[in-house]
C-alpha cells in the first residue's frame, strides 16, 4: 500500500467522477474504488467530498441516478451520465488537456 | 401547500441518503473481511474510514439548501444596499406604493368589515328581518302588529324565535338636566334571537318580561361609558325614565349596536300589553333567527303558510298581508355595496397606474444598471439569479411601501367615518391580521407586476455585449415599452377621471334641481316624547300648539311647523287611498306618499298652493292637500278638490276631503322626482316628529334661544338634534358624497401619476438623445422644431391613451348608471372636459422636458463625446 496520497486538485473531482460514470452506471462506492484502482492508489477520494459532489452533479443535471441491486444483491444508488453531463465532460476534458499540456510544457522547458 | 414545495428544488430524502451511505459502509466492511479481518473489526474499521456520517449528510443536504438560503440572504443584502445607494429613487417608489397599496388596503378593510364579514352576532347568518306588507301598495310598510308576531312565533316551524322591537326617545332625569336618550323596547325572546349576553350584570328575567312585572333596563356600552364613566358597580342603580324609576340590570357589549348605533338602552315589552292586541296596529320591526340548516326560501314558504292560516282566521286584518324575509346582513349593507365595490375598483386601477409608473422607473433604472448586470453575467451569474436579485429589490421596496401603507389602512375607519358617518358597520372597520395579509399579498402581486418585466428585460443576454461599450452607449431613444406604459397610465387615469367627473356633475345637478320648497333658513329639531303620551290626544294637541306658538313668538323666527319626516330626506310612507266617491276598476289605484304636517307647513316650507286652500286643523271632518302630481295623475282633466279619500292602512285617519292642491316638492329625497303625495293635517306632535322653524338669520344661531324658550315651558323635555335642514340633505347624500370625494381623490392621484409618467419618460428620452439633438442644432435645426418634436412625442401617446381611456370609460359606464342623477353615463360635456383636462396637463408635463431638450448646448454635447 503506497504511503503517499495526493490531494485532488480543486475542481478536478467533478471531472473524474464524470469520467468514471461515463464508463457505465456505477454507485458511489464503485466510483471511489475505481478512482483508487485506476490511479494506482495515488488518488483517494474522501467520502466526505464524494457524496456532496455526486449530489451536486445530480442537481445540476449532469448525472442521473436510479436505485438498483449491486453485484451482491444490495440496494445501491447507481449514477449514470446525462446528455448534459456528457457535454460538460467533453469541455472539461479538453480544458484539462490544454491545462495539463501547458503545465507539462512549462515544467519541461524550464528544466 | 404545493406552491411552497415548488419554491424549493427537489431534495434527496434523508432515508435515501442513509441507505446510499449504508451501502458504501457495507461494501467497505466486505472488503475488510476479504482482507482477513473479523466481521466486528471489519465493520469498525469501515465506519472509522468513513468518518462522521452526520457531518456528511449535513454536507450533502447543504448541496440542496445553501444555495437558496444564501441567495436570498445575499439578494436581500444587495437590495438594502441598492436602496441606500439610491435614496431618492427608492423613496419615490416606496411613497407611490405606500399611497397606492395603503389606499387599496384601506378600501379593502372597509369592504372586509362591511361586506364580507358576518354581522357581529353569533351565527349571524341565521338572522333575518321579517316584514309584513300589503300586496296592493307598491311600497311595503315592514312593521308588524305585536299580536301577529306572537302568532307567527306560535305557528311557524322554521324559526328558533322571532322578536320585535321599536325605539323611541325618552328623557332621563337623574342628572341635573333632563337628557334625551334612545330606548328600544324589545319583545320577549330577545336573547334567543340575538344570542348576545350582557358583559356586566344579567339578562331580563321571565318576570320582567311579563305584564306588570318588575321594571328593568339594559344599557348600551356607549351610554355606560358616557354617562357612568364605565362604573363597574352600576348594576341595580336606578334610571329615571319619563319619571319611572327603572333599575339597571346589565350592560351590553360595545359590538351590540342594534337597532342602530344611537341606541342607549333596552327595555322589555311584555307580550300581553293592552295596546299591542289590535291586529291593525303595526309597529314592531321583527327580527328572526332561523333554525340551523333552514334556508331563507324555506322560512319564506313556511311563514307564508302560517300567514295564509291567519288570513282565514282574521280575514278583516290579515287577508291582504304577505310576509317577506330578508337576511339581516343584506338589509344592513345592501345600499353600500355598489359604492364600496366602485371605490375598490377605482383604487385598484390606481394601484395599476402606480405599478406602470414604477415599471417605467425600474426600466430606466435597469438601463442605467446595464454595466453592473453585464459584469455580473461575466462573473458567471445565471440569468435566473440576476432576475431573482432584481425581483428581491422590487419586493423589498413593495414591502416597505405596503408597511407604510398600513398606517393609511389603520386610519381607514376614521376616514370613512368622517366622510360618511351613515355608512353601516363603519365602527367595525379596523386593522387586523386579515388586512396585514392582504397588504402583504398586494406587495407580492406588485412585485410580480412591476418587477418581472424590467428584470427580464434588464437581464437579456444581448445586453451583456454592452460591457464592451462605454457608459455613453447608444440606447434607443424610442423605448416603445415605456411609452406603452405611459399610454396605459393615461387611459386608466381618463377612466377614473370620467367616473369622478360624472359623479361630480351628478352632485352638482342635485344642487340645482328645483326642490319645490325653500330649504334655506330652516332649522330642525326634535323634542323627547314617548308613545304613551299619544293616549291623550287632546293634551298632546295643547302641548303642540303651545310649543308652536312659543316658537312663532320668538324674535327672529318667521314661521314654525311640524312634520313627521324631514322634507327632502329619504322617508317613505306610501299607502293606497280609497276614493269614497268610487272609482272604476280600470282606473289606476290611488297610491300616494303620505305626509303628516301642521297647516303651517306649507307657509314655513314655502310650498306653493296652486288651488283651493290649506288643510284645516279643526276638530271637524279632516281635510287634506294633495300635490300636483297626485292631481294630474289621478284626476286628469277634472279637479281633485272636493273628493273624499280614506287610507286603507292608516287605521286612525277617517275619510278626509281634498281641499287644496300644492305645487310638487321633492319630499322623499332630492334625487327623487316628486311622486303623488297626500298631506294630512296632523297638528299633533308624536315621537319622532320634526319641528321646522324658518329663521331670519343663519338657522343655527337661533338654536340656543329656542332651547331656552322651550325649557321655560317644558322643563321635563329635552330638545335635541338642532340642525339646519340642509344638513339633513347632506346626511342623506353621505354615501353619494363619500364615493364622489374618494373617487375624485383617486382620479386626481391617477392624473398626477400619469403626469409624472409622461414627464419622466420624456425626460429620459431627452437625456438619451442629447447628442442627437446637439448634432441637429449644430447642423442648423431651429429650437422651435426640437420643442415641437418632443412635445408631439409626449402628446401623441397621451392622445392615444385618451382614446383608449374613452373606450374604457364608455365600457365601464354601466357600473355608474344607477349611481348618477340628472346626467347620463355618456355625458358629452363631462367626458370632453376630462379629455381636455388630461391633454392640457399632459402638454404641460411634456413641455418642460421638450424645452429642456431645445436648450441643449451643441458645443457642450459634442465636446463630451
Amino acid at each position: 500500500m503506497p504511503t503517499e496520497k495526493s490531494d485532488l486538485l480543486q475542481g478536478t473531482l467533478d471531472m473524474l467522477i464524470l469520467k468514471i460514470v461515463a464508463l457505465g452506471p456505477v454507485h458511489g462506492y464503485g466510483i471511489s474504488m475505481r478512482i483508487r484502482q485506476i490511479s494506482k492508489e495515488v488518488l483517494q477520494v474522501q467520502q466526505g467530498s464524494l457524496y456532496p459532489a455526486l449530489h451536486r452533479l445530480e442537481k445540476r443535471g449532469w448525472l442521473a441516478a436510479e436505485w438498483g441491486a449491486s453485484d451482491k444483491g444490495r440496494q445501491a444508488k447507481f449514477y449514470k451520465l446525462s446528455a448534459k453531463g456528457r457535454k460538460q465532460l467533453e469541455s472539461e476534458e479538453s480544458n484539462w488537456n490544454r491545462l495539463a499540456g501547458a503545465v507539462a510544457n512549462i515544467m519541461q522547458t524550464a528544466q | 401547500m404545493s406552491w411552497w414545495k415548488s419554491l424549493f428544488p427537489k431534495r434527496a430524502s434523508d432515508a435515501q441518503m442513509n441507505s446510499e451511505l449504508r451501502f458504501h459502509i457495507d461494501e467497505l466492511t466486505d472488503e475488510n473481511i476479504a482482507a482477513g479481518m473479523s466481521p466486528g473489526e471489519a465493520r469498525r474499521r469501515a465506519l472509522l474510514e468513513f468518518g462522521g456520517q452526520e457531518k456528511f449528510k449535513e454536507e450533502v443536504r447543504d448541496v440542496y439548501r445553501i444555495r437558496i438560503l444564501d441567495a436570498t440572504v445575499s439578494n436581500l443584502k444587495s437590495a438594502f444596499r441598492f436602496i441606500r445607494k439610491s435614496p431618492t429613487f427608492s423613496a419615490a417608489i416606496i411613497l407611490t406604493l405606500a399611497l397606492a397599496i395603503g389606499a387599496n388596503s384601506a378600501v379593502f378593510s372597509a369592504i372586509d368589515a362591511i361586506l364580507l364579514r358576518a354581522l357581529p352576532f353569533p351565527d349571524a347568518d341565521q338572522l333575518v328581518r321579517v316584514d309584513q306588507y300589503n300586496q296592493k301598495t307598491s311600497s311595503p310598510l315592514h312593521l308588524v302588529a305585536p299580536v301577529r308576531l306572537e302568532d307567527w312565533n306560535r305557528l311557524n316551524s322554521t324559526f328558533q324565535a322571532l322578536t320585535g322591537y321599536y325605539s323611541e326617545d325618552v328623557s332621563e332625569s337623574t342628572g341635573s338636566l333632563p337628557e334625551r336618550i334612545t330606548r328600544a323596547w324589545v319583545s320577549p325572546r330577545f336573547y334567543q334571537v340575538w344570542a348576545v349576553s350582557p358583559v356586566l350584570g344579567r339578562e331580563f328575567t321571565p318576570d320582567e318580561e311579563t305584564l306588570n312585572g318588575p321594571a328593568a333596563v339594559l344599557i348600551s356600552d356607549r351610554f355606560w361609558r358616557r354617562r357612568f364613566n364605565a362604573d363597574p358597580n352600576i348594576i341595580g342603580k336606578n334610571l329615571r325614565l319619563d319619571d319611572h324609576l327603572t333599575p339597571i340590570a346589565g350592560v351590553m357589549p360595545p359590538s351590540f349596536l342594534f337597532p342602530n348605533r344611537e341606541v342607549d338602552l333596552w327595555c322589555p315589552i311584555p307580550a300581553g300589553f293592552s295596546y299591542g292586541q289590535a291586529r291593525a296596529n303595526n309597529w314592531f320591526t321583527v327580527i328572526g333567527r332561523l333554525k340551523s340548516g333552514v334556508t331563507v326560501a324555506q322560512a319564506r314558504a313556511n311563514l307564508a303558510t302560517v300567514q295564509a292560516q291567519l288570513a282565514r282566521q282574521f280575514p278583516k286584518t290579515d287577508a291582504e298581508l304577505s310576509v317577506d324575509i330578508e337576511p339581516l346582513k343584506e338589509l344592513t349593507i345592501a345600499d353600500s355595496r355598489r359604492s364600496l365595490w366602485l371605490l375598490f375598483g377605482s383604487v385598484t386601477l390606481l394601484l395599476f397606474i402606480a405599478c406602470t409608473n414604477i415599471v417605467a422607473l425600474l426600466l430606466s433604472r435597469s438601463a442605467q444598471r446595464q454595466h453592473e448586470i453585464s459584469v455580473r453575467f461575466s462573473l458567471g451569474a445565471s440569468r435566473g439569479a440576476l432576475v431573482a436579485q432584481l425581483l428581491t429589490e422590487t419586493f423589498l421596496l413593495a414591502l416597505i411601501g405596503s408597511g407604510l401603507g398600513l398606517f393609511l389602512a389603520a386610519a381607514a375607519s376614521d376616514i370613512f367615518r368622517s366622510l360618511a358617518a351613515e355608512l353601516p358597520r363603519v365602527e367595525e372597520i379596523h386593522l387586523d391580521a386579515r388586512i396585514v395579509v392582504y397588504s402583504l399579498a398586494c406587495s407580492v402581486v406588485v412585485t410580480l407586476l412591476c418587477g418581472l418585466v424590467p428584470a427580464v428585460r434588464g437581464t437579456r443576454r444581448s445586453l451583456s455585449a454592452s460591457l464592451a461599450q462605454s457608459g455613453r452607449s447608444q440606447v434607443s431613444g424610442r423605448n416603445p415599452l415605456q411609452w406603452l406604459l405611459v399610454g396605459i397610465q393615461v387611459a386608466l387615469a381618463v377612466t377614473l377621471l370620467a367616473g369622478a367627473g360624472l359623479l361630480l356633475r351628478s352632485f352638482q345637478q342635485l344642487g340645482r334641481v328645483s326642490r319645490g320648497f325653500d330649504s334655506s333658513h330652516i332649522l330642525t329639531f326634535e323634542l323627547s316624547m314617548n308613545w304613551g303620551e299619544t293616549g291623550d290626544m287632546k293634551k298632546l294637541r295643547q302641548f303642540t300648539d303651545r310649543i308652536l306658538e312659543t316658537l312663532r313668538a320668538t324674535p327672529g323666527v318667521d314661521a314654525a311647523a311640524i312634520s313627521v319626516g324631514v322634507p327632502g330626506a329619504p322617508f317613505r310612507y306610501e299607502t293606497e287611498l280609497k276614493l269614497l266617491e268610487g272609482r272604476a276598476e280600470t282606473e289606476p289605484k290611488l297610491i300616494a306618499e303620505n305626509r303628516f304636517v301642521s297647516a303651517s307647513y306649507f307657509a314655513t316650507m314655502r310650498i306653493l298652493l296652486l288651488a283651493g286652500e290649506v288643510c284645516r286643523e279643526t276638530d271637524g271632518p279632516p281635510t287634506l292637500v294633495v300635490n300636483r302630481t297626485f292631481a294630474d295623475n289621478y284626476f286628469p282633466g277634472s279637479t281633485a278638490i272636493g273628493h273624499h279619500v280614506q287610507s286603507l292602512n292608516l287605521g286612525y285617519s277617517g275619510p278626509a276631503e281634498i281641499v287644496g292642491i300644492s305645487g310638487d316638492a321633492r319630499e322623499t329625497g332630492l334625487d327623487r322626482a316628486p311622486v303623488p303625495t297626500a298631506y294630512w293635517c296632523a297638528p299633533v306632535a308624536e315621537p319622532g316628529t320634526f319641528f321646522l322653524v324658518r329663521t331670519r338669520n343663519a338657522p343655527m344661531t337661533m338654536a340656543e334661544t329656542i332651547r331656552r324658550q322651550i325649557h321655560d315651558i317644558e322643563p321635563q323635555r329635552s330638545v335635541y338634534d338642532f340642525a339646519p335642514l340642509e344638513q339633513h340633505f347632506s346626511d342623506a347624500l353621505a354615501e353619494n358624497r363619500l364615493r364622489t370625494i374618494l373617487l375624485t381623490f383617486f382620479a386626481a392621484t391617477a392624473l398626477s401619476l400619469a403626469c409624472i409618467g409622461v414627464y419622466g419618460t420624456l425626460s429620459y428620452s431627452v437625456n438619451v438623445r442629447q447628442r442627437e439633438v446637439g448634432l441637429r442644432l449644430a447642423l442648423g435645426a431651429l429650437r422651435g422644431q426640437i420643442v415641437k418634436q418632443f412635445l408631439w412625442q409626449g402628446l401623441a401617446v397621451c392622445i392615444l391613451g385618451c382614446v383608449a381611456g374613452f373606450a374604457l370609460a364608455a365600457a365601464s359606464s354601466r357600473l355608474l348608471a344607477g349611481l348618477l342623477y340628472g346626467v347620463s353615463p355618456s355625458d358629452v360635456p363631462t367626458l370632453s372636459a376630462v379629455i381636455l383636462l388630461v391633454l392640457v396637463v399632459a402638454a404641460a408635463a411634456s413641455l418642460i422636458p421638450a424645452i429642456r431638450a431645445s436648450r441643449v448646448d451643441p458645443m457642450q454635447v459634442l465636446r463630451d463625446e
